[in-house]
């Protein structure tokens, strides 16, 4: 089922004696339209990859693809890859997004030039590039916020205004009974501070327990007292302040100092 | 026209009630009507405007300020109760009725005014019309109340709707911020195995320098 190639007009050189192996098309264009593409720049192109083939082009994935990836033997680019080179009428060097699967020997090359998430060691990135190496980054751990403050803090981003209560750990008065989140009382502002403090990067904890940094107290004072009892068991101790805190903070964008705020 | 009913009880019959009924038309200072009854009698009276000012005026006191203290006296009800005294003096007759309210003082008390009331000749019809007034009363509030009632139940699910959907932009933020520095760190730290292997081959390459 070779296309018979005989009698494109050849437009450019771009392929000159570079054989491929189209093995299936994109959703825009056909596997024979590739075909033609490649032959008018002068590649040749055979239906099945050999020795002398420089690489195996692939639009969509299917069973064929899978086995010529399984025998590690060829490249496979994507037919992505075709298109730019002919937009750019030259042939536009291989990089980590462009390839499907790798052989050996041009793995050993990335690894000098890209990590392993196929960020390049040497070129600089921009937003676009760096969204396409984090779309292909398959762990998807999600970061401890503890370790969010950390890293903020290195790097001095914390003066963000979405970090106004990073590395806080925060317990919210709103469960009627201290320490049991089964009691929360619904429908109060102190819900909305909660989320505000999460919004702003806080650590809001169910429990009041040791390595707390603030308690959050609305309206209703009735447990201040049982929780400064706590308090004198901590070792570490937690400043108790009032709601307005959270919301002096948040319209001011920065951290209010908690003195004014006490309870 | 605007109207208040009140209990109240005369200081020389404590045990007694009676029922006070005021109406006027925007302020008390441009004079009020006056319907009194102990659910068997009733009487009536106007105060005019006039009246008001005069009374003001042999008391020495601002109009404004006195007008203020009829309103406490007459239209506030129980929250003023115990502040002013009201006098019910009645003839044998029960023709004529003397009615007068006085504001309570530390020492004493002084006389806001006094009117002389006249018997009504069907008494049933009086208090007919305050039940009436009453009732109609009730019914107002009962729908307002309900009007609020609907009103709150609105609101508040209107607010725990809202509180849902800024729940979940909160998740969605942390969650983002949460995988993306993910990201960032696990290509950070390509980065630094990389300068630390630059490093190795750097030393590796000095001591072999210095080694020949």
């Amino acid at each position: 089922k070779a296309p018979d190639l005989s009698s494109v007009n050849k437009v450019s050189s771009v392929f000159e004696d570079i054989e491929f192996c189209v093995m299936t098309g994109t959703g825009k264009y056909s596997k024979s339209e590739l075909e033609s593409r490649i032959a008018e720049c002068g590649g040749s192109v055979v239906q099945n990859p050999g020795l002398d083939t420089y690489c195996v082009i692939v639009g969509t994935e299917n069973v064929r693809v899978k086995n010529i990836i399984a025998s590690n033997k060829y490249d496979v680019v994507r037919a992505e890859w075709i298109l730019q080179c002919l937009q750019h009428k030259m042939l536009v060097p291989w990089q980590p997004a462009f390839m499907i699967h790798m052989s050996p020997d041009t793995k050993e090359n990335f690894a000098r030039e890209y990590d392993c998430y196929g960020d390049s060691y040497t070129a600089d990135t921009d937003v676009a590039q760096l969204k396409e190496v984090f779309s292909r980054m398959k762990d998807n751990k999600m970061m401890l916020l503890e370790k969010i403050a950390e890293l903020e803090e290195r790097y001095s981003w914390n003066s963000c205004q979405l970090s106004i209560f990073r590395g806080n750990s925060i317990y919210v008065d709103f469960y009627a009974v201290v320490n049991e989140p089964g009691t929360k009382i619904h429908g109060t502002t102190l819900s909305i501070r909660a989320l505000e403090l999460r919004f702003y990067g806080a650590k809001v904890v169910p429990y009041l327990e040791e390595g707390v940094s603030h308690v959050i107290i609305g309206e209703d004072h009735s447990r201040v007292e049982e929780m400064k009892a706590l308090r004198r068991t901590f070792g570490k101790k937690f400043k108790i302040v009032s709601e307005l805190w959270v919301i002096q903070s948040v319209e001011e964008g920065v951290p209010k100092n908690e003195n004014q705020y006490l309870i | 026209m605007e109207k208040t009913l009140n209990r109240i009880h005369p200081v020389s019959d404590p045990e007694a009630t009676y029922f006070l009924q005021v109406s006027w038309e925007k302020d008390l200072g441009a004079g009020f009507g006056i319907i009194l009854t102990d659910g068997q009698c009733a009487w009536t009276g106007t105060v005019s405007e006039a009246d008001v000012s005069r009374e003001a005026a042999d008391m020495e006191m601002d109009r404004k300020k006195y007008v203020e203290e009829l309103k406490k006296a007459l239209i506030a009800g129980e929250e003023s109760a115990g502040k002013y005294n009201f006098a019910v003096s009645r003839d044998k007759e029960n023709m004529e009725c003397h009615f007068s309210y006085e504001k309570n003082l530390k020492d004493g008390s002084f006389r806001l005014g006094c009117l002389k009331l006249h018997k009504v000749s069907s008494p049933a019809d009086v208090v007919k019309e305050l039940i009436g007034y009453c009732l109609d009363c009730l019914g107002r509030l009962q729908a307002k109340n309900e009007h609020l009632q609907k009103e709150n139940e609105r609101l508040f699910s209107n607010w725990s709707d809202a509180k849902k959907r800024l729940e979940k932009c909160v998740e969605a933020k942390e969650e983002l911020e949460a995988d993306l520095y993910n990201r960032f760190v696990l290509v950070l730290n390509e980065k630094k195995a990389k300068i630390r292997n630059l490093q190795r081959l750097l030393n590796e390459a000095e001591e072999s320098a210095a080694d020949a």
